[in-house]
C-alpha cells in the first residue's frame, strides 16, 4: 500500500496525448433547458496560444469554467495537463493559472497580501514567495502600489493584479477569460507582450477567450470560433483567413435587406468573385482572390443595378470575415461597461 | 522593467501540491482576522448591542429576580446571554463576507486554488472562533467590572472563552450554509435571526424550571440551554441549591447559615454540567459545519 499522497502521484497521462496540454471530448454543459455548451472537441498542444472566440453567450466562459474545474460538465470528458478535470480536479488546479472575466479580488487586502495568500494556497515554497511576488509586481507595474489596499486601485490596476495572482505559482497552462476587455490600449499592448514572452521564453500554454479579433489574430497559434455552444471552425488564423479569400470588398447600403439581396445578386456572378454575403449589419462583403481586379467591376455592377452604396473598401481578409462566414454575423466588440474600469499605465 | 524570474520559481512546471489543509486554513483564517481588524465599525455593533441589553435587562429584572426565581446576582445570570449574543452577531457575519467574496469573484479565485474545500471552511470557522473569544472577553470583562463575579475563578473564565469559541465556530456554519445555498447577502444577514428562537427558547431570562411544560421541553433539546447553564454554573455556582437553602431557613424562621449557603453554591465546577455544555455545543457544531461543507461541495460542483 502506497503512503504517497494522491496529489504527488505522477499524472496518468495517455501516451498519445503527451504533447496535448488541453483536451476535450464531447464536452457539454446544460443549465436546465439552456444548452450552453454542446459537445465540444478540443486539442490544444503544449506551448500553443489558443484563442477561443465567440459572441457573448456563445459558451466561452462556460467552457473555461469546466476546463478549470469550477463547473462540472453535464457530459463529455476533459483533461488539462493530462489530468482529468472531473477526477483529478485538485491537481488540475495546482497546474493551471486562471484569470477570469471579472478580476476576482479581495478589496480589503493590499496587493502584496493578496499575492502572498495566493502563493501560499498554491504551495509555492516559502523561501521563494517574497522574491516571486516582487518579480510579479514589477512585471505588472504595481511595485509602487503593492502596499495599498486593492479598493484604492483603478480597474486596470485590479486586472493586472488579478493576472499576477494567476501567475504566482508559475503554472504551465494559463487560462485567460477576456483578459484585455476594459483595458486601455497601452495596458492591452503590454499584456500581449507579456503573454508572448511567457509563451516563447517559458513554453507556457495559453487558452485565451476574447472578443477582440485583432488580439486573436496577432497572438494566437490556433483559434476556434464558438457559436451557440458549438465550435464552428478551428485552425490557425492564417489558414482560416485563406479559407475565406485573399481580399474582401465591402460596402454599405442604406436601405434594408432587400437592397442587400439585390446587391449580392448583382455581384455574385462577376468573374473572380468567390462569394458575396450580407454582413449582418448594413453592408455586403465580397470575397475574391484578386481585389484590385474585381474592384472596378463591382462598382460598375452596382451602378448598373441602380444601387447607391457608400463606404466602399478593399482590404485583406480578416478574422472578422472568417467570423462572419462561420457564424453569419459580425463579432460585436465588447461594450465599455463590460470591461470593469479604466486602465492604468502598465 | 522586471528582472528575470527569481530562481526557484521557474515557469513551465507545475509544482506538485500537497494537502496542507491546516496550513491553508491558517492562512485563510489570518486573512479573515486581518479584514476584521480593518473594519472596526462593523465589529463595534457586536460589542455595543449585547452590552446594552445586558445593562437594560439587569436594570429591569434584577431587583425582582431573587424573589421571582431565586437569582440574587442577575448580572451574572445574564452574562451568558450577552456572550451568546456577541458571538452569534460576530459569527453570522461570515455568511455576508462569503457572499461579498462571491459577488467580487474572489470566491471563485479561492476555489481555483488547490486548497482543499475543507480548508476554506476550517479557515473561516477558526477565525470566527477567535473573534468569538475576543468578543466574549469583552463581555466577561464588562460583567466582572460591574460585579458579576466568577465563582470558578480564572479557570472558569478560560472555560467560558473556550465555550464561546466552539459556539462561534458552530454558529459560523449556519451563515456559511446560507451563503453557499443562496449566494444572497440579505439571506446571509438573516441567518442571525435564527439566534432569537435559540435564545428565547432557552433559559435566557429565567431558569427553565419556571417555564411551562412545553417550553421547558423545547429548552431541554435546545443546545444553547446547556451552554447558558454551563456559563452560569461557572459564574454563579449552583444558585438554585443556594436559594433552596435560603428558602428552607426562611420557612423555619431562622437566618440561613452562610456556610450552608456557600456549600450549596459550590465552586462552579460541576463536571456533568460542563460535559453537557461541551457535548451539546460540539453536536450543534457537527450539524452546522456538516451542512456548510455539503453546501460548499455542492456549490463547487455546480458552479
Amino acid at each position: 500500500m502506497s503512503s504517497i499522497p494522491d496529489i504527488l502521484r505522477p499524472a496518468q497521462q495517455h501516451q498519445a496525448d503527451a504533447e496535448i496540454a488541453i483536451r476535450a471530448d464531447g464536452l457539454t454543459k446544460h443549465f436546465g433547458d439552456i444548452h450552453a455548451v454542446n459537445g465540444i472537441d478540443l486539442r490544444v498542444r503544449q506551448g500553443q496560444i489558443f484563442g477561443f472566440l465567440g459572441q457573448n453567450g456563445s459558451g466561452k466562459t462556460t467552457t473555461v469554467r469546466m476546463l478549470t474545474t469550477l463547473l462540472r460538465p453535464t457530459d463529455g470528458e476533459a483533461w488539462v495537463g493530462g489530468l482529468d478535470v472531473r477526477h483529478d480536479a485538485q491537481r488540475v488546479r495546482q497546474s493551471i493559472g486562471v484569470a477570469l472575466q471579472e478580476a476576482g479580488l479581495d478589496l480589503l487586502q493590499t496587493g502584496r497580501e493578496l499575492l502572498r495568500l495566493s502563493a501560499r494556497l498554491y504551495n509555492v515554497p516559502r523561501a521563494d514567495i517574497e522574491a516571486r511576488i516582487s518579480y510579479l509586481l514589477e512585471v505588472v507595474d504595481l511595485a509602487g502600489d503593492a502596499n495599498r489596499r486593492i479598493r484604492e486601485y483603478s480597474g486596470g490596476m485590479q486586472r493586472r493584479l488579478d493576472l499576477a495572482s494567476a501567475l504566482v505559482h508559475s503554472p504551465a497552462i494559463i487560462f485567460l477569460d477576456e483578459p484585455t476587455t476594459g483595458l486601455d490600449p497601452v495596458s492591452r499592448q503590454y499584456l500581449w507582450e507579456y503573454i508572448e514572452r511567457l509563451n516563447k521564453d517559458d513554453g507556457v500554454t495559453f487558452f485565451l477567450t476574447t472578443q477582440y479579433l485583432e488580439e486573436a489574430d496577432m497572438l494566437c497559434d490556433e483559434i476556434a470560433i464558438l457559436d451557440a455552444g458549438r465550435i464552428v471552425v478551428q485552425g490557425s488564423p492564417r489558414a482560416l483567413k485563406a479559407t475565406v479569400s485573399d481580399d474582401v470588398i465591402s460596402f454599405e447600403l442604406g436601405d434594408g435587406a432587400r437592397q442587400r439581396g439585390r446587391a449580392i445578386a448583382a455581384v455574385s456572378g462577376l468573374p473572380l468573385v468567390d462569394s458575396a454575403r450580407d454582413d449582418g449589419a448594413d453592408g455586403v462583403a465580397i470575397y475574391t482572390k484578386s481585389g484590385t481586379t474585381v474592384f472596378p467591376t463591382v462598382v460598375r455592377a452596382l451602378d448598373d443595378a441602380g444601387l447607391p452604396f457608400n463606404n466602399l473598401r478593399l482590404a485583406n481578409a480578416t478574422l472578422d470575415d472568417v467570423f462572419l462566414q462561420a457564424t453569419g454575423s459580425r463579432m460585436e466588440p465588447p461594450s465599455a461597461a463590460e470591461g470593469g474600469g479604466e486602465g492604468g499605465g502598465a | 522593467m522586471a528582472a528575470a524570474p527569481p530562481a526557484g520559481a521557474a515557469t513551465g512546471a507545475a509544482r506538485s501540491g500537497r494537502l496542507h489543509v491546516l496550513s491553508h486554513a491558517r492562512y485563510l483564517a489570518g486573512r479573515t482576522l486581518r479584514e476584521a481588524r480593518r473594519q472596526p465599525g462593523v465589529e463595534i455593533t457586536n460589542i455595543f448591542i449585547p452590552l446594552f441589553f445586558l445593562a437594560v435587562s439587569t436594570a429591569a429584572i434584577g431587583n425582582i429576580a431573587e424573589n421571582a426565581f431565586g437569582v440574587e446576582n442577575y448580572l451574572g445570570f445574564q452574562l451568558p446571554v450577552a456572550v451568546l449574543q456577541a458571538v452569534a452577531g460576530s459569527s453570522s457575519a461570515s455568511g455576508i463576507a462569503i457572499v461579498t467574496d462571491m459577488e467580487r469573484g474572489y470566491f471563485d479565485k479561492l476555489l481555483l486554488t488547490p486548497a482543499s474545500r475543507w480548508s476554506l471552511i476550517i479557515g473561516r470557522v477558526a477565525a470566527d472562533a477567535v473573534r468569538a473569544m475576543f468578543f466574549s472577553l469583552i463581555m466577561l470583562a464588562a460583567a466582572l467590572i460591574f460585579g458579576s463575579g466568577m465563582v470558578a475563578g480564572v479557570g472558569g473564565f478560560v472555560v467560558i472563552l473556550a465555550m464561546a469559541g466552539v459556539f462561534g465556530a458552530a454558529y459560523s456554519g449556519i451563515g456559511i450554509f446560507v451563503a453557499m445555498r443562496t449566494g444572497n447577502a440579505q439571506a446571509a444577514q438573516a441567518s442571525f435571526l435564527l439566534f432569537f428562537p435559540l435564545l428565547f427558547m432557552a433559559p435566557a431570562f429565567a431558569p427553565k424550571e419556571v417555564f411551562v411544560d412545553w417550553l421547558q421541553w423545547v429548552a431541554t433539546i435546545n443546545p444553547v440551554t446547556y451552554m447558558m447553564e454551563g456559563i452560569r454554573e461557572l459564574t454563579l455556582g449552583d444558585f438554585a441549591a443556594a436559594a433552596e437553602v435560603k428558602r428552607a431557613a426562611l420557612a423555619a424562621g431562622v437566618e440561613a447559615d452562610p456556610a450552608a449557603v456557600a456549600a450549596a453554591l459550590g465552586n462552579g465546577w460541576d463536571a456533568e454540567r460542563m460535559l453537557w455544555a461541551f457535548v451539546s455545543l460540539l453536536g450543534f457544531g457537527a450539524v452546522t459545519l456538516t451542512m456548510a461543507v455539503v453546501a460548499l461541495r455542492r456549490r463547487a460542483a455546480t458552479g
